[in-house]
C-alpha cells in the first residue's frame, strides 16, 4: 500500500491536507444538502404553521381575552369583568343543561355509530355478489353534505307535510310532531347515524389489513366465527376503533346539526331549535350571534375546549391495555431499542 | 470546525417569522380600517353593498354600475359577517336592514351615519315627502321614532293586516271579512278554528297564521291599551293586564293548533309558500304580501286584503319592517352610497317596486301611483288607504337585538303552552330573562 493511499492520522502531511480538502468539500456538500432539506421542510410546513398561528392560536388567544370581558362585539363600553363569565358558565342552569344534553348525546351516538359502522363493514367484507355496489350504496349518505341531509330530514319529518307522517297516515295512525320536543332528539340521532358510512369505510380498511391466515389458523383450531371475531378481529382492529372513538367523541361534543334541521338556521332562528336538541354548540352560537354576548360565548368555548382536552386525555388513559398495535408505535419502539442496546 | 447555520433558516427564526407574519395578517383589517375613506383611487369607484343574495340579477347589477358609475361589490347579507365587519371598522358602504327592528340597536352603538345632512342637500329625497313609516329609521339617543334619520325604507307595510283566501271561507260557509271594520282577536281566532282542516292529528289547511314574536306582543298589548316596553326602553313588563291578555291570546291560539306557532313552526319558514299552496286561509301580513299574491292570477282572484284586528279597544296598525338600507358610520364610500339612496329610493327601482305591489312607497308623492289595474289591486288600495290613519311605530329597545328577545320567547313559551303553566308565571319568566338581557345591554351602551 503506497503512502498516497493512506488517510487518517498516519497518513503523510500532504495526504492529510488533501483529505481535509476532500472532507471539507464533502461537508459543504452535506451542509448544502442539509440546508436544502431544512428549507424544503419549512416550506412544506410553513403554510400549516401560518394557518395554525393565524387561524387557531390567534383566535384562541383573542377568545380567551374576550372571555374576561362583557363584550358584545359592537358596543363602546366593553370592560374587563374577570372570571364572571366563567362563574356564570358553571352556575347558569341553561348552560349546565345543554352540557348535560351534549354528554348524553355523545354517550348515545358514539357507540351507536361505531357499532353500526363496524357491523356494516363486517357485512360488506364478506365475499358476496355485488359487494362493491353495496359498499357504494352504504357509503353514499356519508358523502351527502350535512346541509343537504338536514334539509332532507326536515322535509321527511315535518308534521303536516312530511313523508314520515305520510306513512303513518297510510296506516291510519295519528301524525307526530317529529321536529318538536320530545321527538326531535330521535330525529337528530337518526341524522347522526345517517353518516355511519364514514365509520364503515375506515373499519373496512382496518378489516382488510388483518391477515387472513390468522382466521384460517383459528378455524383449523376449531374456533367459532364469534370466537374468531372477538379474539382476532376486534383486538387487531382496536387501534382503528380507538381512533374512531376519539374523533367521534370530539365530533359529537362539537355537534352543530340541530341548527341545520331547525326551521331557520340563522342567528334569528336559533331559538327555534327544540330544547331537547339544545346542545352546547347551539348555546354558544345563540350567545354569540342572537344574544351578542361575545364575552360569555368565548368563555363557553374555552370551557368546551378544555373539557374536550380532558375527555380525550381520559379516553387515552382508559384505553391503555385495551388497544393492541400489531406494529409498535414509533416512540415505544425507540425506547425498546434503546433498552436493548443498553443506551450505547 | 463547528458548522455554522448562519444564513439558513433555523427552527426558532422560522417560528418567530411565522408568528410575525400571522400577527401582521391579523392586524391588516385594522390597518385597512384606519385608512381615510374615499381617498384611495379604488375606494371612490367601488360601492360595497351587503344585501340579499338575490337582491339584483346580473342585469340589475350592471344597471347600478352604469347609473352610479361605480364597481358594485355585493356581499350576501349575513348578520354574523356584518357584526365582524362593523367591529373591525371595515363595513360595507350600504347595508340592507329592517328599520323597525335594527335601527335603535345599531344607532345607539354609534355605528350608523346620520343622514340628515344628506337629506338637507338632496333634491329628490326631501324629508317633507317621506312617509311617516320612515320614522322607524330615526333614533334620538334614547328612543326610536324621533331624532336624526339613519336609513330609509324602500317600501313599508302595516304588518298586522290580513290577507285571506275567499275560496276557503266560502267552503267553510263563512262571510268575507269587512274592508273597514277590524275584527277582534277573539273573532279572528274563532274564524281560524272554523277554517282549519285536519286529518289524523295533522293540519292539512291552517286556518290562521298569527304572531309569536316580541313585536306581535308589543302590538297586541298596545291594542289592549298598555305598553310592553317601558318608556326608558330598559325593561319589559309582561305582567300588566294588557300584556297578560296578549299572552293568553297567543297561548290559546297555539293550543288551538290552527296555524304555525312556536310549538309547531311552519316548515316553509314563512307564510308565502303555504298560502300559495292553498294550505293557509289567513295570513297576518302587510301590503307587501300583495306582491306575492299578484304573481298568480288564480291566487289573486281568491285573495282579499283586510284591516288589522285588535285585541282591545285601541286601533293600532304598526310597521314591523321598514326594510331598506343604511350607511355604516365607517363606510368608505359614503358619497356613492348616498347617490345609490337617491336613485334607489326615488328613481327607476322605486317605480318598478311600486308597480309590483310590494308594499307602500317610501315617498308620499308616489302613493297615488300604486297599481289599481286589477280588482285585487283596487280592493287592496282601498283597504290600505283606510288603514293608514292607524299607522304607528312601536319603539323597540336599543339595548338588545330583537332576535335575542325573540329567542327568549321561543325558549319559554313552548314549554309553558304544553305544560299549561299559568299566564302569570309565564309573564314572570319572560320578564326575568328579558330584563336581564336588557340590563346587560344598557350597561354596554351606557
Amino acid at each position: 500500500m503506497s503512502t498516497g493511499q493512506l488517510t487518517g492520522p498516519h497518513a503523510p502531511a500532504s495526504a492529510r491536507a488533501a483529505d481535509r480538502g476532500t472532507s471539507g468539500r464533502r461537508a459543504r456538500v452535506t451542509l448544502s444538502r442539509r440546508t436544502r432539506r431544512d428549507r424544503a421542510f419549512y416550506v412544506f410546513l410553513g403554510p400549516w404553521i401560518l394557518g395554525f398561528l393565524g387561524l387557531t392560536a390567534y383566535p384562541l388567544g383573542y377568545a380567551l381575552w374576550l372571555s374576561f370581558t362583557n363584550s358584545d362585539g359592537l358596543s363602546p363600553n366593553t370592560r374587563f369583568i374577570g372570571l364572571a363569565n366563567y362563574r356564570e358558565v358553571f352556575t347558569d342552569p341553561d348552560t349546565l343543561a345543554s352540557l348535560g344534553r351534549t354528554g348524553l348525546f355523545t354517550a348515545i351516538t358514539v357507540p351507536l355509530t361505531i357499532i353500526a359502522g363496524l357491523f356494516l363493514a363486517v357485512l360488506v367484507n364478506q365475499p358476496i355478489r355485488a359487494r362493491g355496489l353495496f359498499r357504494t350504496l352504504l357509503y353514499l349518505p356519508a358523502v351527502v353534505p350535512p346541509v343537504g341531509a338536514a334539509l332532507t330530514f326536515k322535509l321527511i319529518f315535518d308534521r303536516d307535510s312530511g313523508a314520515a307522517n305520510g306513512v303513518l297516515d297510510l296506516l291510519n295512525v295519528n301524525g307526530v310532531a317529529w321536529l318538536a320536543d320530545p321527538y326531535a332528539r330521535y330525529v337528530l340521532i337518526m341524522l347522526t347515524l345517517w353518516g355511519t358510512g364514514n365509520v364503515m369505510v375506515i373499519s373496512l380498511a382496518g378489516l382488510q389489513d388483518i391477515p387472513r391466515e390468522l382466521h384460517d389458523a383459528a378455524l383449523m383450531d376449531g374456533a367459532s366465527w364469534w370466537q374468531s371475531f372477538t379474539r382476532i378481529t376486534l383486538p387487531l382492529l382496536s387501534p382503528v376503533l380507538f381512533f374512531q372513538v376519539v374523533t367521534g367523541i370530539i365530533g359529537a361534543l362539537q355537534t352543530f346539526l340541530p341548527l341545520l334541521i331547525a326551521l331557520d338556521p340563522t342567528p334569528k332562528g336559533v331559538g327555534s331549535v327544540p330544547e331537547s336538541n339544545n346542545l352546547i354548540m347551539i348555546n354558544v352560537f345563540a350567545q354569540f350571534f342572537a344574544n351578542s354576548r361575545y364575552g360569555y360565548a368565548s368563555a363557553l368555548l374555552w370551557v368546551l375546549f378544555l373539557f374536550i382536552m380532558l375527555v380525550t386525555y381520559a379516553v387515552f388513559r382508559l384505553s391503555k391495555g385495551a388497544v393492541f398495535y400489531s406494529v409498535e408505535p414509533e416512540q415505544a419502539k425507540d425506547k425498546a431499542t434503546s433498552r436493548k442496546t443498553g443506551g450505547k | 470546525m463547528p458548522v455554522s447555520y448562519r444564513g439558513s433558516l433555523d427552527r426558532r427564526r422560522f417560528l418567530a417569522a411565522s408568528a410575525g407574519a400571522a400577527l401582521s395578517a391579523a392586524a391588516l383589517p385594522g390597518c385597512a380600517a384606519s385608512v381615510d375613506s374615499g381617498s384611495g383611487s379604488d375606494s371612490g369607484k367601488t360601492l360595497t353593498v351587503m344585501a340579499k343574495v338575490d337582491e339584483w340579477d346580473a342585469k340589475g347589477k350592471k344597471e347600478i354600475e352604469k347609473t352610479l358609475g361605480v364597481n358594485l361589490r355585493l356581499i350576501t347579507y349575513d348578520v354574523t359577517k356584518l357584526n365582524a365587519m362593523l367591529s373591525s371598522k371595515n363595513p360595507p358602504d350600504l347595508v340592507r336592514g329592517l328599520g323597525a327592528m335594527e335601527a335603535p340597536y345599531f344607532a345607539a352603538r354609534g355605528l350608523m351615519t346620520d343622514l340628515d345632512p344628506y337629506f338637507a342637500k338632496s333634491e329628490v329625497l326631501k324629508p317633507s315627502d317621506l312617509a311617516d313609516a320612515n320614522d322607524v329609521w330615526r333614533y334620538d339617543g334614547e328612543k326610536q321614532g324621533a331624532g336624526p334619520r339613519y336609513g330609509l325604507a324602500q317600501d313599508y307595510s302595516q304588518d298586522c293586516m290580513l290577507w285571506y283566501r275567499t275560496d276557503v271561507f266560502e267552503e267553510a260557509g263563512l262571510d268575507l271579512l269587512s274592508e273597514t271594520e277590524p275584527l277582534s282577536m277573539d273573532e279572528l281566532l274563532d274564524i281560524g278554528k272554523r277554517l282549519t282542516k285536519r286529518r289524523l292529528g295533522k293540519v292539512k289547511v291552517y286556518g290562521l297564521s298569527a304572531g309569536g314574536s316580541l313585536t306581535s306582543f308589543m302590538w297586541m298589548t298596545a291594542s289592549a291599551g298598555g305598553r310592553l316596553i317601558a318608556e326608558d326602553q330598559a325593561s319589559v313588563d309582561f305582567s300588566s293586564p294588557e300584556a297578560r291578555k296578549a299572552l293568553q291570546w297567543y297561548i290559546d291560539y297555539a293550543k288551538a293548533d290552527v296555524g304555525p306557532s312556536l310549538v309547531n313552526p311552519n316548515p316553509d319558514g314563512w307564510d308565502g309558500p303555504t298560502y300559495q299552496a292553498n294550505r293557509m286561509a289567513i295570513t297576518t301580513s302587510g301590503h307587501w304580501f300583495g306582491g306575492i299574491v299578484s304573481t298568480d292570477d288564480k291566487l289573486a282572484e281568491v285573495s282579499r286584503f283586510a284591516p288589522a284586528p285588535q285585541l282591545g279597544s285601541h286601533r293600532v296598525s304598526p310597521i314591523f319592517g321598514g326594510t331598506g338600507f343604511w350607511i355604516p358610520k365607517d363606510a368608505n364610500n359614503k358619497e356613492a352610497a348616498w347617490k345609490f339612496f337617491e336613485w334607489y329610493f326615488a328613481g327607476a327601482p322605486a317605480k318598478r317596486r311600486l308597480d309590483g305591489g310590494w308594499g307602500l312607497p317610501t315617498l308620499n308623492s308616489m302613493r297615488p301611483k300604486l297599481p289599481q289595474k286589477t280588482a285585487l289591486q283596487k280592493q287592496a288600495y282601498a283597504v290600505q288607504e283606510k288603514e293608514l290613519p292607524y299607522i304607528s311605530v312601536l319603539p323597540v329597545s336599543p339595548y338588545a337585538q330583537i332576535d335575542a328577545l325573540n329567542a327568549i320567547l321561543t325558549k319559554v313559551l313552548p314549554d309553558a303552552i304544553k305544560s299549561g303553566t299559568a299566564v302569570g308565571k309565564v309573564a314572570d319568566a319572560l320578564n326575568s330573562r328579558m330584563n336581564e338581557q336588557l340590563a346587560r345591554g344598557k350597561e354596554l351602551v351606557g
